[in-house]
């Protein structure tokens, strides 16, 4: 496998977006329409006590990705009200097609106190051709288990032969480092299935092996198949010491699949990796795959996890 | 007044607090469990555990034996009961003892969220262990928060379990309250649970009531609900406080309240002259009791009252 970078093609310095946001478009998700391709992004505003709020925008671009033709000018979809699980962000937002609405499946963020955050995923539908989302309930559609403790979140949905699909992960553990002052969690991929994209079933294991080691931090899943076989990529990193050490921060990895069911770990072929003195010299992550026409796309982020935008490469194949 | 826990020695986390009563009858003793808290941190935070004492079976009024330590460990970093294990329910089964609980943990905007967990006991309920690091029932779309309360029952070989869920956060000039309500969710094994979000008592003394402690008890071919309710805002040592209700069904789903059948209230003077609250109803020997709490919540203990006439 061989991708071909087409290059940064977003950045969110050059455009005023909703809710006073100015920096980051993380995590870029494509909706493919006719004339153009939507994506969705999450980009941030600092709040009153000097936090971050992320914030769901999206940018149309036609076709060949290569021009803006416009932001979205309003707000997408609302944070949660008090103590709701997407009070303090929302962070991706996975958008499926699904006869004639379109399906939004969200990581909402809420704020700790022992440990900074915690996640859950909800559901949005939009009937207005994605420029707005409704949340179907104030509460999440997945959140913690007995197995999954915390941080459940980065959901990918695809629906084959009628069963939805959700890739997403989940925190194994939160780990206090002595040397660093806020604690780390470490996360892992995992699968659940629904016939109706509300009530989902867990397969409750991990279902991509580790690389780096156990530790490994494992995120958002994106799977898209072709040649007769399922391909997922997804990014993973060390648990600590990755935001300035481009040794230890994400990369892209890969695995494949003929049954949904058992994954090949392969990162040896992922055909995608960091390019010195660029915009991703030191990291690539939060990969989003999707078929435009005829090709295969990989939007993604770079350097400071997306902080000047996002990239797309091209399969070649 | 039966248990106080500032009477108790030599355990430094029991210290204030016996709430939540909720009883396992032995033959010789009746094993009541209440949740319990050390002295507040040093800015003024609380925690809370689990914890029993054996009354004598022939004197409830008989303190047999106090556990030495609490019956379920505070969770791990960043899990859902890092910082309080309270309410307690607990269950026989064939094989073993289980039990439901609420796990606290702390958040930034608000001053907490609640979920509920399940651990087993193999020790007759000495100790506990439980199933998970995370919850068996959390937040999901109808229960979008503060999940507590938990009260465990088993009717006709299938699991009830009543429950509490937050409906809102009341912003309460930077303070935040919840408001929360009674719910049900029903089980063929106890763990995998299905709920459908709907309120099953009607609020009486404003749209925010809170309510709590949904305690079921089944006499005479009826479903007793005994419960406690507050106002939502400006309850605390007042007479805002929790109050006992009451209700009533012949199927579970669809309950009649009735206050005025409760039977019980505040005192004019003592440690219950003020609130009461999380009632707790069961049958010995051929008499039907109630366990609650008084003032405050149960910060000076739990009592006893004792059913005169009918429940019907």
């Amino acid at each position: 496998m061989k991708w071909k970078k087409l290059g940064q093609i977003f950045n969110p310095i050059n455009h005023s977006l909703p809710n006073n946001c100015v920096e980051f478009s993380q995590s870029p998700q494509a909706l493919v329409f006719d004339n153009f391709i939507r994506i969705y992004f999450s980009t941030r505003v600092k709040d009153k006590v000097g936090k971050y709020l992320s914030h769901i925008s999206y940018v149309d671009m036609d076709k060949g990705l290569r021009n803006v033709l416009g932001v979205s000018a309003n707000t997408v979809i609302e944070l949660g009200s008090l103590g709701c699980f997407d009070e303090h962000g929302i962070f991706p937002m996975n958008v499926v097609r699904d006869k004639d609405k379109i399906l939004a499946y969200t990581t909402g963020w809420n704020r700790r106190v022992s440990v900074s955050t915690d996640a859950s995923i909800g559901l949005a539908i939009s009937s207005d051709d994605g420029v707005t989302f409704e949340k179907v309930g104030k509460g999440p559609v997945l959140s913690s288990s007995l197995h999954e403790p915390f941080l459940v979140g980065d959901a990918f949905v695809s629906i084959y032969e009628g069963v939805y699909h959700m890739w997403y992960i989940h925190g194994t553990k939160w780990a206090s480092i002595v040397s660093e002052n806020n604690p780390d969690r470490v996360y892992k991929i995992a699968h659940a299935s629904s016939n109706d994209g509300l009530n989902w079933n867990r397969d409750n294991h991990q279902i991509i092996s580790d690389r780096l080691n156990t530790d490994e931090c494992q995120a958002l899943p994106t799977v898209v198949f072709f040649d007769d076989k399922y391909h997922m990529f997804f990014c993973y990193r060390y648990a600590t010491d990755f935001r300035k050490n481009k040794n230890r921060a994400y990369r892209i990895g890969y695995a494949f699949s003929s049954d949904l069911v058992n994954w090949t770990r392969d990162d040896e072929n992922v055909g995608i990796d960091v390019t010195q003195g660029e915009w991703d010299s030191d990291m690539l992550c939060y990969p989003h795959v999707f078929r435009c026409d005829d090709k295969i796309y990989m939007l993604y982020n770079g350097n400071e996890f997306g902080r000047f935008g996002f990239g797309v490469a091209e399969l070649e194949r | 007044m039966l248990f106080k826990p500032q009477e108790i020695t030599g355990r430094s986390w029991l210290k204030e607090f016996a709430q939540a009563p909720s009883v396992l009858v032995f033959d010789d003793y009746v094993r009541v469990y209440f949740s319990c808290r050390p002295l507040p941190d040093q800015s003024g935070q609380y925690t809370s555990y689990s914890a029993y004492v054996d009354l004598n079976r022939d004197n409830l009024f008989e303190i047999m034996n106090v556990s030495e330590s609490p019956i379920l460990e505070l969770g791990e970093l960043g899990t859902f009961d890092e910082f309080g294990t309270y309410p307690v329910s607990v269950i026989r089964t064939e094989n073993d003892i289980r039990a439901y609980y609420g796990g606290w943990t702390r958040c930034e905007s608000i001053p907490f969220t609640v979920a509920i967990g399940v651990a087993i006991s193999h020790d007759n309920g000495e100790s506990f262990t439980k199933l998970g690091k995370g919850p068996v029932l959390s937040c999901n779309i109808d229960d979008p928060f503060v999940l507590s309360g938990p009260k465990i029952r088993r009717f006709n070989g299938r699991w009830y379990l009543w429950y509490v869920a937050g409906t809102e956060w009341l912003e309460n000039e930077g303070k935040p309250d919840a408001v929360y309500k009674i719910r049900m969710a029903t089980s063929e094994d106890g763990i995998n649970w299905v709920r459908d979000g709907r309120n099953i008592i009607e609020s009486r003394i404003e749209d925010n009531e809170c309510q709590a402690s949904p305690d079921v008890f089944f006499h005479n071919n009826k479903y007793h609900m005994f419960f406690c309710y507050k106002y939502s805002l400006n309850f605390r040592k007042n007479d805002r406080g929790y109050r006992i209700g009451y209700a009533v069904s012949d199927d579970m789903e669809n309950w009649t309240r009735d206050d005025t059948k409760v039977g019980i209230d505040i005192s004019k003077e003592g440690w219950d002259d003020q609130s009461i609250a999380y009632p707790h109803v069961f049958e010995l020997d051929g008499e039907i009791y109630m366990l609650y709490l008084g003032n405050e919540v149960g910060r000076y203990g739990f009592g006893l009252a004792q059913l005169e006439g009918n429940l019907s």
